[in-house]
């Protein structure tokens, strides 16, 4: 006891040089903690207070307390984008997620120019958010567009996908798989710490392809889906462009593709009911966190931390 | 995506770690996208009793580029008549304007003079924002009554109409000759009149080609036909005035269109509804018809390259009355909080009665509702515009009145429209259930 004392003590007294460090430290993050208190906190807190009251940006704040969060589940509208969320969060991402790693494994072979694949499958991450992607989304997915002229040489005749409320919601989750390259690349970088030898032994012992995949890749891997399904599951929860722009800016055909932040906004700046949209980034926050704080528990049981 | 912490083993918890503090980070952002940045809006410095110039002050608009090039030249005209006063431009498109309207109000940043429309003018004029125009020195004797009264809420000016348009069916004659269809007598044709006119051209101009485009994603059409049943879309005093007959047998016309084969397939209506003029069936030649407001004949003639026509819309003569109106184009409106009010309506007067300013701006913000200034400018109107002019001077006799300002809230209708036109379209919901949801809709919305 008094040993571990007397070694943190010691340990204290030949710090303090670090000690100037630090004061150093916090001069040099000075600005990021500057913009984090008026960019970020600031506004946070303003739309906290905003969630417990009535504005509409034209005049003063009314708090009403907790009726905008009482609201929500009243909302027709609210459920329905909260089910369309749903639904584009919980079959895209594993799906990209998969397409990522097929890619990343297929990648990993060591094939020729392959500096120049991983580019070409990282350009959708980099565009993926754009407003001219969702432009082109839209047209390709058109009634005359390239899918079904595709489909015409195969004698099928195609539907107006973007128009069609059963479709329309399709093509944006399909604009989420194809923007797979951030996560393939993070697969590629952990596929590269799995050790070779694993897989000689493997070899050795007469392992098949799917059995060393099964048996050593996945399990290595494990941290690093973890981290991938951590984050594509908080962006797609976020998605907000390729909706807005996808739909024309309201959710539509029949509000089949109103995300929560695409809702989120028509309240806000089309109905100017702030209180309430302030409100539902709020519960957004929660759902996010909670979800995230599941994903973080369950992890014990199927993460593996090789040590 | 740094990746180099991955480098050991102990590095894969670095990995867990990481995920952990970029997922608070996003969550935390998730809540930036929605907040507003706090304070009311109604800032309380009262205006100066007596001006100083020289001044500024700040006129915002939306538009097209061409509006904002002639916009410009007004305002220079304006300064060169005002030396002492500098008009500031501030203007977006259509979409950010009213983001950036809310937003700057919100900051307690009103521009001087606003350009409103009728659907935002009752949620500007209700919250204080917008100067009564009454008190200030703006000469409106020019402008119709009927027309003037557009801009009153509860008896108060609070707008004043730029100019005027009306809704009616642009038709491209070439369509109809190749299909080998006569052009419809506008004077006395009837809803059934317009389906199977439309029907009929599906019919003769072959695939490819339809007689309309649907008209079920705006509501003029509804304002239209129940007026013309002696209803209103909204009363005076800001209720739902029509019947749930009406909207469902609004409804029914896209239906019977949709089977007659008269309009396209429900995805393709959707998708030339998101098209604008220039993407939409007049435009790109595929149809023959279409419900538009008048000053939308240039870009529907520009796109089409057709000599296109403007016809009356149906049901004109067989109803109690007429229901075709003059829908005021937008408005000029003053804040309450400008520190000038007398210099801002020096420069909404000249926009509205200079001879100079119309000269410019000619069919840009309508038909000018000013009708000395509208006469002036006629001879100078390219073919199209002269169109427009000659067809609202002949409807001017038959419209009995103008509808007044839709209620707070209204800014929503056009999405509630949107969503139960294409519920009705892919026939997930019955022309009488749509009826119910429609007047369910804008009950909620218009209540608040």
């Amino acid at each position: 006891m008094s040993v571990i004392q007397e070694i943190s003590r010691s340990k204290q007294n030949v710090s303090p040089r670090r000690k100037g460090d630090g004061r150093w430290a916090l001069f040099f993050l000075a600005p990021w903690f500057v913009g984090l208190a008026l960019i970020t906190a600031g506004p946070m807190g303003a739309s906290l207070y905003l969630s417990f009251t009535d504005y509409d940006l034209l005049s003063p704040a009314q708090w009403v307390g907790l009726e905008n969060y009482t609201r929500m589940f009243d909302d027709p509208r609210f459920l329905n984008s909260l089910a369309v969320t749903f639904t584009y969060v919980f079959v895209s991402v594993p799906l990209q997620l998969a397409a990522a790693l097929g890619l990343a494994l297929l990648l990993d072979k060591g094939m020729r120019g392959l500096a120049l694949y991983r580019s070409v499958y990282y350009l959708p991450s980099l565009l993926g958010g754009s407003v001219a992607i969702a432009i082109l989304w839209r047209q390709i997915f058109g009634a005359d567009g390239l899918v079904n002229q595709v489909l015409a040489l195969f004698g099928v005749q195609g539907q107006g996908w973007v128009s069609h409320p059963d479709y329309a919601l399709g093509t944006l989750m399909a604009l989420n798989v194809w923007t797979f390259g951030a996560p393939m690349v993070i697969f590629l970088a952990g596929l590269r710490q799995i050790p070779q030898m694993y897989y000689e032994a493997a070899s050795i012992d007469g392992a098949s392809r799917f059995r060393q995949f099964r048996s050593i890749t996945l399990p290595l891997l494990t941290p690093i889906i973890f981290f991938n399904l951590v984050l594509q599951l908080i962006e797609a929860f976020q998605s907000f462009t390729r909706a807005f722009v996808v739909s024309g800016g309201n959710g539509g055909p029949s509000d089949s593709t109103l995300l929560y932040t695409l809702y989120l906004y028509l309240k806000g700046f089309g109905s100017l009911d702030m209180g309430y949209a302030s409100a539902m980034a709020w519960f957004l926050l929660l759902i996010i966190g909670g979800m995230t704080v599941v994903n973080f528990l369950a992890s014990k049981y199927w993460v593996f931390y090789d040590d | 995506m740094s990746t180099n912490g991955l480098r050991t083993r102990h590095g894969k918890r670095l990995a867990a770690s990481a995920a952990g503090i970029a997922a608070v980070a996003l969550t935390l952002a998730a809540c930036g996208s929605g907040d507003s940045g706090i304070g009311g809006g109604g800032g309380d410095e009262s205006p100066a009793a007596a001006e100083e110039c020289p001044c500024e002050i700040r006129f915002a608009w939306w538009g097209s580029d061409s509006r904002h090039e002639s916009t410009q030249k007004i305002i220079e005209a304006f300064e060169a008549e005002n030396p002492d006063i500098t008009v500031v431009p501030d203007f977006t498109d259509w979409d950010g304007y009213w983001d950036k309207l809310a937003t700057s109000v919100a900051a307690g940043d009103t521009p001087d003079v606003i350009t409103q429309e009728e659907r935002y003018i009752s949620d500007y004029s209700t919250k204080n924002v917008l100067a009564d125009l009454g008190t200030l020195e703006i000469d409106t004797s020019k402008v119709d009554d009927g027309v003037l009264a557009g801009g009153q809420i509860d008896g108060t000016q609070y707008g004043i109409p730029t100019g005027i348009n009306a809704y009616a069916i642009v038709a491209d004659p070439e369509i109809f000759a190749d299909a080998g269809v006569e052009l419809p007598d506008d004077t006395t044709w009837t809803w059934e009149d317009y389906v199977t006119t439309a029907n009929a051209v599906s019919e003769g101009a072959g695939e490819g080609t339809w007689g309309t485009q649907d008209y079920g994603f705006n509501e003029a059409g509804l304002s239209v036909m129940a007026r013309q049943r002696g209803e209103v879309l909204f009363t005076p005093e800001g209720e739902l005035g029509v019947s749930a007959e009406t909207v469902a047998d609004f409804f029914q016309v896209s239906l019977d269109l949709l089977e007659g084969g008269g309009q396209p397939d429900a995805a393709r209506t959707v998708e030339y509804q998101a098209a604008g003029p220039e993407g939409s069936l007049l435009g790109t030649n595929q149809g023959a018809m279409g419900a538009w407001w008048t000053n939308q004949l240039g870009a529907l003639s520009e796109a089409s390259g057709h000599d296109l026509e403007l016809l009356r819309m149906p049901g004109e003569s067989a109803g109690e009355r007429t229901g075709t109106y003059y829908k005021p184009a937008m408005f000029y409106s003053v804040s309450a909080d400008t520190a000038y009010p007398q210099a801002s309506a020096k420069f909404v007067d000249f926009m509205l009665n200079s001879q100079e300013a119309a000269d410019i701006m000619l069919t840009d913000r309508g038909l000018p509702a000013n009708t000395e200034v509208r006469e002036a400018i006629l001879d100078g109107l390219s073919p199209t515009d002269q169109k427009v002019a000659d067809f609202m001077a002949e409807i001017e006799g038959e419209i009995v009145d103008n509808p007044p300002v839709p209620p707070h809230g209204s800014a929503e209708l056009a999405d509630i429209m949107e969503r139960v036109n294409t519920e009705v379209l892919f026939d997930r919901i019955t022309p009488e259930e749509a009826a119910t949801q429609f007047i369910e809709e804008v009950n909620a919305a218009t209540a608040g």
